[in-house]
């Protein structure tokens, strides 16, 4: 018997600094979803960059929340696939390595790369604050929404559910 | 396809800057900025004493634990607390840990690739790599076809344009001087030791709950619960077999990958024995009590202090001759800010003066820098794992002086040579063997006392604030990783009044003082020779050596006042 699909929600970014923190504000929501299928962990990742490994190390399906500046208007929700992540630019520092450099690390570390994809919001304001911008606030729930639709259509889990 | 620009993904605050003045090729003087204000301290006044290290520990998240440990110890040395031997054996066992996690870390994915060039182990033949591998270490992974792997995985990332990770480089620079092979087989470790950091880390996550930032300090010792009898509890005896375990690798991983690959790269850059020497003082608080934390005589690393490269006279070290300056520094002192201040009459009055940003130059002669400048008996000084193995080597510590005259000999090097970019690099994997098996140790130890029923972690007496005195203050210390760390606190009617961090970076990376003596990293970078002003490898190589806790830039003035802008590679 195969073991069972390891499935991580990570939630990316700086709480302190508004909109950027909108995936942990995400993981937040998720935890008192219901609709969350039991085998998925959700971790809020903050700023860590490589020691975010230890969580992602063996999953086999990861699902990234993140603010991302695609250049849209405030609130717009963003879906990317592996194939899509894969240009990601690297941070310019180790010490700021950022999800596309986890994901390399992933690549060239791991026997079998799992499947990724960044459902990510574009920010209003990266300022201080601990508050999320009012059109960010807004498509809260609509991430929350997609989250659920990846989480309940990854291809892992349809396998597990026809064998 | 179109590019996709990410920004923000991950957000980490904190930046170095360095500006360098080159003249015929080489470095004619330097000037190192820290770009962000800490206000840490500010935060903690009027805060219950017993929490400081909660928010201490938030200082960096890269130096993870150091701060938790310094502030501990600061309350419990203001308030008269001794901890239980078990939580003085936990926080050794954490803080050694500490060491060798950090140091692999440094030297594969913070240093290596201002040594090693990726594109070159593209062209490296695998059968060569792996005759490399075996001719200087008995790891087992070695063999060609692990070795083409490796490459394949890379070539596959470089064809994608994908580098990421390794795309930090002056790849080409004619600084770099590896081989082929060489670099093949240190970019298959760079990758090991991602695994490595990995796995060796769940040290933390046992003894502290989580990683970064440990959840287990308590003043007055540790929450780590012991109990042989429990399988719910921290440490248990199936907990001690995983620690011992982690600690056996860790110390398999250092001997016989980290310590050759030191000793392969230095190999084929002697010169830089010779270069990024800097003061030439160096000082260490010392640390790791194996009796209490007052009886210093009795600290695995030594505290001292030697000056002038004079390693026949290690000084002793008293606390009380500390102070920082803020001539050059964005903030200003009550009495004026040409006199020192001994940190507990530290003030953070942050006053910023310098050009508003955008700018090209700092104002090198006035206020240039977040960070304050220390000083020990008025001397700039070094801090880090060079200094620390330099001071344990001249008072006689047996294991550091076996294993750094081993190195040395190996390297057919004088002592004297350790005063340089490479000595910090082969000092820091010095210490780190030396630790890998004190971890062990250590382990060991707390499995006997755990076997004994010597249970007790936490020394409660003074828990209760009603019986503290009205007034108190303490210094707590720890030699972090990167060098040495004080945190000073005054304590009163049971809050915090003044609470003050000097922290090892500020050492090396702080600016000139009131009598214009430059800063470590600043006298370090002194005549460094400079191929490529608009590459200043060279520059990068010997800030890097002393493991710089920063995000940075760096921007290079050549003699004729051209500016180069180069984005910092770490």
């Amino acid at each position: 018997m195969p073991a069972p699909a390891t499935c991580v929600v990570l939630g990316l970014g700086n709480t302190l600094h508004s909109d950027d923190g909108v995936g942990p504000q995400a993981i937040e929501r998720l935890r008192s979803d219901a609709r969350v299928p039991d085998d998925v962990a959700l971790i809020e990742g903050g700023t860590l960059g490589l020691e975010l490994l230890t969580y992602i190390w063996d999953c086999s399906y990861l699902l990234v929340l993140d603010a991302v500046d695609v250049g849209q208007p405030p609130g717009t929700l963003v879906r990317m696939s592996s194939q899509e992540l894969q240009t990601l630019p690297g941070k310019g520092s180790v010490h700021q390595l950022g999800v596309a450099d986890l994901l390399v690390a992933l690549r060239v570390l791991a026997s079998r790369t799992p499947e990724v994809v960044l459902l990510g919001v574009q920010p209003a304001s990266t300022e201080w604050g601990t508050e999320l911008s009012p059109a960010v606030a807004a498509v809260l729930p609509a991430l929350a929404d997609a989250a659920i639709a990846e989480l309940c259509h990854r291809p892992h889990r349809q396998e597990e559910i026809t064998t | 396809m179109a590019r996709i620009v990410i920004d923000p993904v991950t957000r980490i605050e904190g930046h170095l800057r360095i500006e360098a003045e080159v003249n015929s090729g080489a470095v004619s003087d330097a000037w190192s900025s820290g770009t962000m204000f800490r206000g840490i301290e500010l935060i903690l006044r009027g805060r219950d004493p017993r929490e400081a290290w909660v928010w201490t520990q938030r200082i960096c998240g890269v130096c993870t634990t150091v701060h938790a440990l310094a502030s501990v110890r600061a309350v419990e040395d203001a308030l008269g607390i001794e901890v239980p031997e078990n939580a003085s054996l936990i926080r050794n066992i954490i803080a050694a840990s500490q060491y060798v996690q950090d140091h692999v870390i440094h030297f594969y994915h913070l240093h290596a690739l201002d040594w090693v060039d990726v594109t070159l182990a593209l062209k490296a033949d695998p059968g060569k790599t792996s005759q490399l591998a075996e001719s200087i270490s008995p790891w087992p992974k070695s063999s060609r076809a692990y070795f083409k792997a490796i490459q394949d995985r890379v070539k596959a990332l470089v064809e994608s344009k994908q580098l990421s990770l390794f795309s930090s480089g002056y790849w080409g620079h004619p600084a770099y001087h590896l081989p082929p092979e060489a670099n093949l087989l240190a970019v298959a470790h760079y990758v090991e030791a991602l695994e490595f950091q990995r796995d060796y880390i769940r040290i933390h996550a046992v003894l502290g709950g989580k990683n970064p930032h440990l959840q287990t300090y308590l003043v007055g010792g540790m929450s780590t619960a012991m109990d042989p009898n429990e399988p719910q509890a921290t440490i248990n005896p199936e907990r001690i077999t995983l620690l011992a375990e982690l600690a056996s690798k860790a110390q398999a991983f250092v001997d016989q990958v980290y310590i050759p690959d030191v000793l392969a790269v230095a190999g084929f850059y002697r010169d830089w024995f010779e270069r990024g020497e800097g003061l030439g003082n160096f000082l260490s608080y010392g640390d790791y009590p194996l009796g209490g934390i007052k009886d210093s005589s009795r600290f695995y690393l030594q505290r001292g202090a030697i000056f002038n490269h004079d390693l026949s006279k290690v000084h002793p070290v008293d606390p009380a001759n500390v102070t920082e300056y803020v001539t050059h520094s964005w903030y200003q002192y009550a009495g004026g800010d040409q006199n020192g201040k001994h940190p507990y009459q530290g003030e953070t009055s942050p006053q910023y003066t310098g050009p508003k940003p955008p700018f090209e130059h700092l104002e090198i002669d006035q206020k240039y820098s977040w960070l304050k400048a220390p000083r020990y008996q008025d001397q700039a000084m070094e801090v880090g794992p060079l200094s620390r193995m330099l001071i344990a080597y001249a008072s006689g510590h047996p294991e550091v002086k076996a294993a750094v005259d081993g190195i040395l000999a190996k390297l057919n090097a004088p002592a004297t040579a350790l005063f340089s970019t490479l000595g910090r690099i082969a000092a820091r994997a010095i210490e780190a063997h030396v630790m890998a098996g004190q971890v062990s140790k250590w382990v060991a130890e707390l499995g006997d006392k755990l076997g004994h029923g010597d249970l007790r972690v936490h020394n409660g007496e003074k828990w209760d604030p009603d019986t503290w005195p009205k007034e108190a203050q303490g210094f707590g210390f720890h030699e972090a990783p990167r060098g040495s760390l004080g945190h000073w606190v005054h304590i009163e009617d049971k809050k915090i009044t003044n609470y003050q961090c000097v922290v090892p970076t500020t050492w090396n990376a702080g600016p000139r003082d009131a009598k214009g003596q430059r800063g470590a990293y600043e006298a370090s970078l002194l005549k460094t020779p400079i191929a490529d002003p608009e590459r200043p490898l060279e520059i990068l190589r010997t800030i890097h050596s002393f493991d710089p806790c920063l995000a940075c830039a760096v921007h290079v003035v050549d003699g004729q006042g051209r500016r180069y802008t180069v984005p910092w590679v770490s």
